[in-house]
């Protein structure tokens, strides 16, 4: 009588090391974060909270949203300086925070004064998402844009777009726009087509409203460039430029606007005869006006067309 | 005669049931919990997206840590709590061997357990709910699942308590649970310290009560199907080692001179 | 044949003492001890003797290091005899939060009573300790008298053969004292066996046929009442009404003399012949109310072994 429970326990400790085995096992098989893991390069945090990360990493994403919309509303100069880490350890709690990768990119690769102006870190952590993220095709085709945009590498964006493509569920205009990079890399136009994309596709409001942003300084920038071409064209009808746009306006051109899609008026020097969207307009970006172009402007081939109408934005102020 | 067995330990059960029932202790602990699950409505509404994910993780973090909590502090005292109060005397001089006590025991905080965690994810369904958001099964397989390994912690107490004094119980206790959530970095000790040797780390790892196994918490935010050999394997290591615990408790509270 | 009630062999207990070098306390020394059937036996000894540890290693709370106990024909270990068996411990604690018909109900499961008849014997039992106006009452609020009580029912709910009893009468006032000793009488007419322990005397020697004494974990002397008793002093008491005060205390050979109203009571010691008291009262006047063979009480007797240097005078009632 006095053997049984000796068995007994015997039995059950031979048990619970293969019983573990048999989970561990089965966990490294179900599981896809175990590459990111183990980092020797001290994941104290991870360490502190096993079995509440993901609470943590939403804790975490909290306060990412926090910070960034009170560096928005009150910082002055607006560095976005912890919005890196912040980013950064919620991402390491939870590696597949698919969102905190995403608006997190958003806004570190956005120049001041709407976000940290780190390209290169925006870049860096979509990547590791999309490691982390084998699934989504969301994260891939911010990178593939990120590329574009912010590292002007559009045959790595394309790469990256065309293998988002391949990922079940993506949409089908993956393809499209990867050629589309592939073939006229470098194109305002072809900007403009990714963030009418990344406009309509996007649930999230900051996310939204800062492609609009982004399509309507490209329409600036375009329309300022039509009435460059509308002023050349005076220029060879009469032999002289127009001294300004009101004239140019009034005499034969009367569809063309005076004001950017900013409320701003366009800026215009009879000595050289350039338009350019005023420093003062809130859809004024630096790279855009740089941006060469070498085809007529067509209309933005959207369903929902993006509205015109400005909205004052926090750092109009 | 098994039948016997079997009632009396029953009984000891349903008495150690009726005294959580009675003692208001749990209904201080199950108010925090449903507070902390009703929080995240609050904290959904600060982040940038409406969605589930907050809430479902604060709710299922308050289950895991609130039955915790009841498991060990109530746990730690079931049986030296009766010695010192030498409630244990008469009860010991009738027909009930000292085995059906710890066992009923046992069974009596599972039970108080089980009516706390299906009230605490009562709470949380009906935060989401309220929310109306899609009502999520998984979760139930989730707390179904950390309800296992408070079983497990149950057991884990019940033996200190049966083998020594209260207070030496809870810090005994609290260790081995602190120590079993970190499981994983003792499996992992030879890769960042490489001076550890292999053996030592894989036999302490195996030691250790290891609670990952039953968190699956990240699974069902992130509505990832969980495999039925995995949920197969996880109960039979917790019938193991709470199997293990349980015999242990009983074999050396068997031989306790109880003064 | 029938077995005795219980059967002591050989008996030791020692328990280890001190920290660092923790050295063996002998409480039971080779107790050797028979309980018969339907007697009421008294296992009576000072505080520390080992009464309680004794009653501890029956009910299965202590291991004996070394000799046999058999209750009933069975030895200890043997869970069957606890069936028949009902124990009432010193000091009994419940639960705070039951009541009495909620605590008979566990005890009576733990035995295996089936539901209506636990229900009927609870009923009658809570009758009979007096507890019965108080069956539905949490016993957070009881005092050491009630649960002593409860104590009572609890060990009677299986219906006993033997029954043991530490300390039966503590913390009862003297109508609960009576009904205790009811309980005992009632027992002892079933043919149940009572084994109890106590340290107050007159209790013991009102019940016990027969009692064991303890000292110091050593049995001093086992044997039926009124021969461990007649053995002692055998005093005369006699009641003379009549006389006055210088007669009385110098009655031939008398000690003791003791006024009681208008009476005087003398004691008479072994030996000393009752003629010549009655001559000298009756020649000053008086006359003999009574005469009355008083044995030695249990308490000296008891305090004679235990304490011999206390012989002879009264101890302080330990109640």
């Amino acid at each position: 009588m006095r053997a049984l429970p000796l068995l007994v326990a015997a039995a059950l400790a031979v048990l619970v090391p293969r019983a573990q085995d048999e989970l561990d096992r089965l966990r490294a098989q179900d599981a896809r974060e175990r590459a990111v893991l183990y980092v020797r390069s001290g994941d104290r945090l991870r360490r502190l909270a096993p079995g509440f990360r993901s609470l943590l990493a939403d804790l975490y994403w909290l306060r990412t949203v926090q910070y960034y919309g009170a560096q928005i509303a009150y910082s002055k100069e607006k560095k976005f300086e912890l919005l890196q880490p912040l980013v950064t350890i919620t991402t390491r709690l939870d590696p597949r925070f698919e969102l905190a990768y995403r608006y997190g990119a958003t806004f570190l690769a956005e120049p001041p004064p709407r976000g940290a102006g780190q390209p290169e870190a925006a870049v860096a952590l979509l990547e590791r998402g999309a490691r982390a993220l084998p699934d989504s095709w969301r994260v891939r085709q911010d990178l593939g844009f990120s590329h574009f945009f912010y590292l002007d590498d559009a045959a790595t964006a394309s790469r990256v777009l065309l293998d988002a493509s391949r990922i079940p569920g993506a949409p089908y205009w993956l393809v499209t726009l990867a050629a589309e990079l592939l073939r006229r890399g470098g194109e305002r136009e072809t900007s403009r087509l990714l963030w009418q994309q990344i406009y309509e596709q996007a649930d999230e409001a900051p996310i939204k409203e800062n492609a609009r942003m982004h399509v309507l300084q490209i329409e600036a920038a375009d329309t300022a460039d039509a009435i460059g071409r509308a002023v050349e064209e005076f220029a060879r009808q009469r032999g002289r430029r127009p001294a300004s746009l009101p004239e140019l306006k009034a005499s034969g051109w009367p569809d063309l606007p005076l004001y950017d899609p900013g409320a701003t008026p366009f800026e215009y020097d009879p000595a050289t005869g350039q338009v350019a969207v005023s420093r003062r307009s809130p859809v004024w970006a630096p790279g855009y006006a740089r941006r060469p172009e070498r085809s007529p402007i067509r209309p933005a081939p959207s369903a929902a067309p993006v509205t015109a109408s400005p909205q004052p934005t926090a750092h109009g102020r | 005669m098994a039948a016997g067995r079997l009632s009396r330990t029953a009984a000891v059960a349903m008495n150690t049931y009726r005294e959580s029932v009675r003692e208001r202790v749990l209904y201080n602990l199950l108010f925090f919990a449903l507070l902390m699950t009703l929080s995240g409505l609050l904290l959904r509404d600060l982040s940038i997206r409406q969605d589930d994910r907050i809430l479902k993780d604060l709710g299922l973090a308050a289950i895991d840590l609130f039955g915790t909590v009841i498991a060990i502090f109530i746990g730690v005292g079931l049986v030296n709590k009766e010695i010192d109060r030498r409630s244990l005397y008469p009860l010991l001089a009738k027909p009930l061997r000292r085995s059906e006590f710890v066992v009923g025991k046992f069974a009596g905080l599972s039970l108080t357990l089980l009516v706390n965690v299906a009230a605490m994810t009562a709470g949380l369904y009906f935060t989401l709910a309220v929310t109306r958001h899609p009502l999520d099964l998984h979760i139930a397989k989730a707390v179904a699942c950390l309800y296992l390994g408070l079983l497990l912690t149950v057991a884990l107490a019940l033996f200190f308590s049966a083998v020594t004094s209260a207070g030496l119980a809870v810090v005994c206790t609290i260790s081995l649970v602190l120590a079993g959530r970190f499981a994983d970095v003792v499996r992992n000790m030879p890769e960042v310290a490489p001076s550890v040797p292999r053996a030592l780390a894989r036999a302490v790892y195996f030691a250790l009560p290891n609670f990952a196994n039953f968190d699956l918490k990240d699974r069902v935010v992130h509505a990832d199907p969980i495999s039925p050999a995995y949920l197969a394997w996880m109960a039979v290591y917790a019938v193991a080692y709470g199997g293990l615990l349980l015999t242990g408790a009983a074999a050396v509270f068997a031989r306790r001179d109880l003064k | 044949m029938t077995d005795p009630a219980v059967e002591l062999r050989g008996l030791r207990k020692a328990y280890l003492v001190g920290h660092l070098r923790r050295r063996p306390h002998a409480v039971l020394h080779d107790l050797d001890l028979t309980v018969e059937r339907g007697e009421v036996f008294g296992y009576l000894g000072p505080n520390g003797s080992g009464k309680t540890t004794t009653m501890k290693i029956l009910a299965g709370l202590l291991r004996a290091d070394a000799g046999t106990v058999s209750v009933l024909g069975r030895p200890l270990g043997d869970p069957a005899w606890r069936h028949r068996v009902g124990f009432l411990p010193e000091h009994p604690y419940f639960y705070d939060y039951l009541t009495p018909r909620e605590y008979l109900d566990y005890a009576g499961r733990l035995f295996g009573i089936p539901s209506a008849e636990r229900k009927a014997r609870s009923d009658q039992l809570l009758e009979q300790v007096g507890l019965a106006r108080y069956g539905g009452v949490a016993m957070r609020r009881f005092s050491k008298g009630m649960l002593q009580r409860l104590g009572l029912a609890q060990a009677m709910i299986n219906l006993p053969e033997l029954v043991f009893l530490d300390e039966p009468m503590s913390g009862l006032d003297p109508i609960g004292r009576r009904m205790v000793r009811d309980v005992i009488a009632g027992l002892k007419e079933r043919g149940a066996t009572v084994f109890f322990s106590t340290h107050i005397l007159s209790d013991a020697e009102s019940l016990c046929d027969r009692v064991a004494l303890l000292r110091e974990g050593r049995l001093v002397k086992t044997g039926r009442l009124d021969e461990i008793l007649s053995a002692g002093d055998h005093h005369l008491e006699v009641l003379v009404a009549g006389i006055g005060a210088p007669v009385a205390e110098s009655l031939p050979g008398a000690v003791g003399a003791r006024a009681i109203g208008e009476r005087w009571r003398v004691e008479l010691p072994r030996g000393v012949p009752l003629g010549p008291v009655a001559h000298a009262v009756e020649a000053a006047g008086g006359r003999v109310l009574a005469v009355q063979p008083v044995r030695q009480s249990l308490e000296d007797y008891f305090v004679s072994q235990v304490d011999p240097s206390r012989e002879g005078r009264k101890w302080p009632l330990a109640d």
